[in-house]
């Protein structure tokens, strides 16, 4: 049974073994009779630890801490470095045997399985039905080859704020949504728009009299879309036909904290460029990174705020990208 | 320069006070319209020297102090 190779286009998915077995993978393997995937496949796991332009990561849950990021690169640590050795060698290839097609494995060679369930088996390895916190391997589920820890940063930049819009579509009476809706202020004197705010998600609207919305403080794209949706409920219960219309994700706010000092100074003056550092007038540096479009603060402590994003995809790739950069300043 | 109060309110992300006070328990709902503060609150507890007065449910409406304000509470 010939197996297709995947490329890196076809994956939706991060190659960091962290993130890894939170994933649906499956295992296409190359053929191991055919030396030229064998290349591609070296080609790859070199080129994937930091190109996340076209990566969607929306399957992250949202909840994911550093916690549990440090137990999954924990788990998987064995295999990790198995498979740092294996992909080096490219005579020894991580195939399963045809027989086990289909399946993330930990074959005799020291295959790519990236299958936290059962580090020590050498044999196919199925996710027993009790550990559903992954999802099933099939066939069609895509994988993630095995990459060294080292060339990951290992941390994965928290969701802060996301800011969104939409378009309700219907001219509104704002003071009659001021004085019939819970929870709403209107001073057309500073602003003409009724603040509104919601408990479950925790977001604040601003709603103007065009129809259009604009939705702050949400921690994700869903829970942004979410809560939009639950304002404009709250429209159209008070008798306007609102719709939705445009929905779109305007900014994305992210944050984590690299657990190390950083010399500013030395920043800015090996990248001019990028960088702007006054501490007199914010304690933080101002890196403008052009790929990602993505602007970084980014303070001594070592604390980094990531912002600008359209898609969470260029807050994790503007972090990988900043990383090592962040390591070679790193403080005493 | 009419913007930086805008600025001020558009950052849902900080200062939800209100939602702060919400989630505390006590705040059930609040509205400002024609510079009116309308609250209402659950649970309450009046104390003065003497007395304690404990209810289930308070309405305060406020004005601004400029004018002349009233406070009432039902």
């Amino acid at each position: 049974i010939y197996q297709r190779f995947f490329s890196i286009d076809d994956l939706a998915l991060p190659r960091t073994p962290l993130l890894s077995p939170v994933v649906p993978y499956d295992v296409h393997i190359p053929n191991s009779s055919n030396p030229e995937t064998t290349f591609n496949l070296q080609l790859e796991v070199k080129e994937t630890c930091g190109n996340f332009s076209s990566v969607d990561l929306s399957f992250l849950p949202d909840e994911l801490t550093q916690e549990d990021i440090d137990q999954i690169v924990n788990q998987s640590q064995p295999e990790i470095e198995e498979n740092g050795k294996t992909l080096s060698r490219p005579s020894r290839l991580p195939f399963p045997s045809k027989r086990d097609a289909g399946l993330a494995l930990n074959s005799g060679s020291g295959s790519n399985s990236h299958s936290p369930l059962r580090p020590g088996d050498s044999e196919s390895v199925r996710p027993s039905p009790e550990k559903q916190h992954f999802l099933p391997l099939t066939s069609l589920t895509p994988m993630t080859p095995m990459i060294p820890v080292s060339e990951c940063s290992g941390i994965v930049p928290q969701l802060q704020n996301i800011v969104s819009t939409v378009n309700l579509a219907c001219k509104l009476d704002l003071k009659k949504i001021a004085l019939h809706a819970k929870n709403a202020e209107y001073n057309p004197k500073r602003l003409a728009a009724v603040i509104m705010r919601i408990r479950e998600p925790r977001t604040t609207a601003l709603i103007f009299s065009s129809g259009k919305m604009v939705c702050t403080g949400a921690k994700s794209e869903e829970q942004s879309r979410l809560a939009s949706r639950k304002y404009a409920r709250v429209v159209q219960k008070l008798g306007f036909p609102a719709r939705f219309l445009n929905f779109k994700i305007q900014n994305m706010v992210g944050s984590c904290d690299v657990r190390f000092p950083i010399r500013l100074e030395g920043l800015v003056l090996t990248h001019p460029e990028f960088s702007s550092y006054e501490p007199e007038l914010f304690p933080g540096l101002i890196f403008r990174m052009v790929k990602p479009q993505i602007v970084l603060l980014i303070f001594v402590s070592g604390k980094v705020v990531l912002t600008g994003a359209k898609e969470r995809s260029e807050i994790y790739e503007a972090f990988e990208n900043i990383y090592p950069i962040l390591k070679d300043f790193k403080k005493a | 320069m009419a913007y930086q109060l805008y600025r001020n309110t558009t950052l849902g992300n900080s200062l939800q006070e209100s939602l702060d006070e919400l989630i505390q328990g006590s705040l059930n709902t609040y509205r400002f319209c024609d510079n009116v503060w309308t609250f209402v609150l659950n649970d309450v507890e009046f104390r003065e020297v003497t007395e304690l007065i404990k209810v289930d449910k308070v309405k305060i409406v406020a004005c601004d102090g400029k004018n002349t304000g009233s406070n009432t509470t039902e």
